[in-house]
């Protein structure tokens, strides 16, 4: 098609709009928050029909999770295997849509081996040889902490589907504000994760009292100031993991009236 | 990683072993068994260097390509990653045996060096938002002998020492367009400054104590390690959780202080060496040229 030179032709390639906003234009700034203040959770279980066991975990200021539990189908190998999967819909974050390539491929599958180490020593698999449980988690909106929501969510996922556990898995993710002394945050939101001097994520088992997963990295100082922030998020996740049980309690009521409908 | 089939009893073995700070092989819980480090390897890289760890082989090797910078920072430079598991390290790599772990190390690298203070990447800018330095490191597994992950940032570490990336100017013409001139004299180039490059250590639970360094049989005993990545000054920059099991809080605050130690340390001896083969230039020896 010849050039049509009476009008202005955009650049080849599309981007995103926030590239070219001019630097210095800060965001109103938030009312300061309280270091351990865990955001509003949302957490329901058994919703998806297709799926055997299915959970949905949303964080007050935007962060929503879907997990789904496949299984145990029957695999190959003598051992039991669970398979995770960690995966950001397009338009779960704030910036530019993500082209789909082999960083954040790589992204994904980093985030999907650390769900799977962080569930592993929950779970049972010796009673599921020659086994395999497929858990996929899909963050719909990402506003901070999403993996920490994606382990709770998954662990209530596994609940659901009735696999046998030794315990529930929560998380919590923390980061550490910018500037030398920089405080650690509970559950970050989206803005404070991307100014963040360094993130961490905790996964805790509440009712054994055993880390189950660990995820940090940025610059967070001495091994002092660590060992504060995995204690901040051990403690986090203590205080959310009756909402988790209540969550499941809930859950597994309705299904007992759905199976047998009380009598009018 | 590669595997080792053991017996319960050589297990138990092990696991009693450790309770009294007595490794199969003679060490302590907080020792690493020798080290040998070798650059300038290869000739035809920017930089490169050679790790042996005991049984584990690593050999890393640089090249500085001119790229044009990522439009979030269009004043630096970048890294890039690569790793390859050969299929001389185990015949479990064979083919695409070793994707997982490739993927695992690579990932892991990127988190230790995407902390904004590890390399200045502002000085690998030629021109801020058309030409910069891209550096593509690329890591090769020769032979698996257990703690990989130390290994290869020992080896990547003196790599960047080792690099050298030639000096570039740029000419402008009256019409505005650059030209990239690259000096004549082979030996004019920058140097990266690694002070602040960290170091892996990865410390393993084995029974209630935790070990550095593990070999593949101790590996095969322990059930969940602790990966952390020390800098010279003592600063954590990355902790992650490896393996199938679960640590106890008060243990993971141990480990990390005892990381903090062995990691300082390990600076210490690495730098000592890097400045020894430093200082001898072109007299060391080398087999062939």
């Amino acid at each position: 098609m010849a050039l049509d030179h009476r009008r202005v032709p955009g650049p080849e390639e599309s981007q995103a709009p926030l590239l070219y906003a001019v630097p210095g234009q800060a965001a109103p700034e938030a009312p300061g928050r309280e270091a351990a203040a865990l955001r509003p959770l949302l957490a329901r279980a058994g919703l998806l029909s297709q799926a055997e066991g299915s959970a949905s975990l949303e964080l007050g200021g935007g962060t929503k999770v879907l997990c789904a539990v496949r299984g145990p189908r029957e695999a190959a190998e003598g051992r039991g295997r669970l398979l995770c999967e960690f995966r950001r819909a397009p338009f779960s974050g704030r910036g530019a849509r993500p082209r789909p390539g082999p960083a954040a491929a790589a992204r994904e599958r980093e985030l999907g081996l650390a769900l799977q180490e962080a569930l592993a020593p929950a779970v049972r698999l010796a009673r599921y040889p020659r086994a395999r449980l497929e858990l996929t988690a899909l963050v719909l909106q990402d506003g901070g902490s999403a993996l920490a929501a994606a382990l709770s969510a998954a662990a209530l996922a596994l609940a659901d589907a009735g696999v046998e556990m030794f315990d529930l898995v929560v998380g919590c993710g923390l980061c550490r504000a910018p500037g030398p002394g920089g405080a650690w945050l509970l559950q970050p939101s989206e803005a404070e994760e991307r100014a963040a001097a360094a993130r961490l994520t905790v996964a805790l088992m509440p009712g054994l009292n055993q880390v189950a997963g660990l995820l940090g990295s940025g610059q967070g100082g001495p091994p002092e100031s660590w060992a504060q922030a995995v204690r901040l998020g051990l403690e986090g996740c203590q205080r959310l993991y009756p909402l988790l049980r209540r969550s499941l309690l809930r859950s597994a009521e309705r299904r007992a009236a759905e199976a047998d409908p009380p009598q009018s | 990683m590669a595997s080792v089939v053991l017996s319960e009893a050589e297990k138990v073995y092990i696991v009693h072993g450790i309770q009294a700070d007595l490794r199969v092989d003679g060490r302590g819980c907080e020792d690493y068994r020798c080290i040998e480090v070798e650059t300038d390897v290869v000739s035809n890289t920017s930089g490169s260097a050679r790790v042996k760890l005991g049984h584990t082989d690593i050999l890393v090797g640089v090249k500085a390509e001119m790229g044009t910078p990522k439009l979030e920072n269009p004043n630096e430079g970048y890294l890039e990653f690569f790793v390859d598991c050969s299929a001389n390290a185990t015949p479990e790599f064979e083919g695409r045996g070793g994707e997982e772990l490739a993927t695992e190390i690579v990932n892991t690298l990127y988190r230790i060096f995407s902390s904004e203070s590890t390399i200045d990447v502002k000085s690998l800018c030629i021109n801020p938002r058309e030409h910069c330095w891209v550096l593509y490191v690329d890591v090769l597994l020769l032979e698996c002998g257990g703690n990989l992950f130390d290994a290869i940032s020992i080896a990547v570490k003196a790599a960047l020492f080792n690099t050298r990336i030639p000096k570039v100017r740029v000419l402008e013409d009256e019409e505005g367009s650059k030209e990239i001139e690259l000096s004549d004299d082979p030996y004019d180039c920058i140097r990266l400054n690694v002070e602040n490059v960290s170091c892996i250590i990865t410390l393993s639970k084995i029974g209630c104590r935790h070990v550095v360094d593990a070999t593949l049989q101790e590996e095969a005993c322990s059930l969940a390690s602790l990966l952390l990545s020390v800098t010279s000054r003592g600063t954590l920059t990355c902790m992650k959780k490896l393996g199938n099991g679960s640590l106890d809080p008060e243990s993971i605050f141990e480990m990390m202080e005892t990381g903090k130690r062995v990691g300082k340390k390990l600076h210490t001896s690495l730098q000592k060496i890097l400045d020894k083969e430093e200082s001898l230039g072109t007299t060391r020896q080398k087999v062939s040229d």
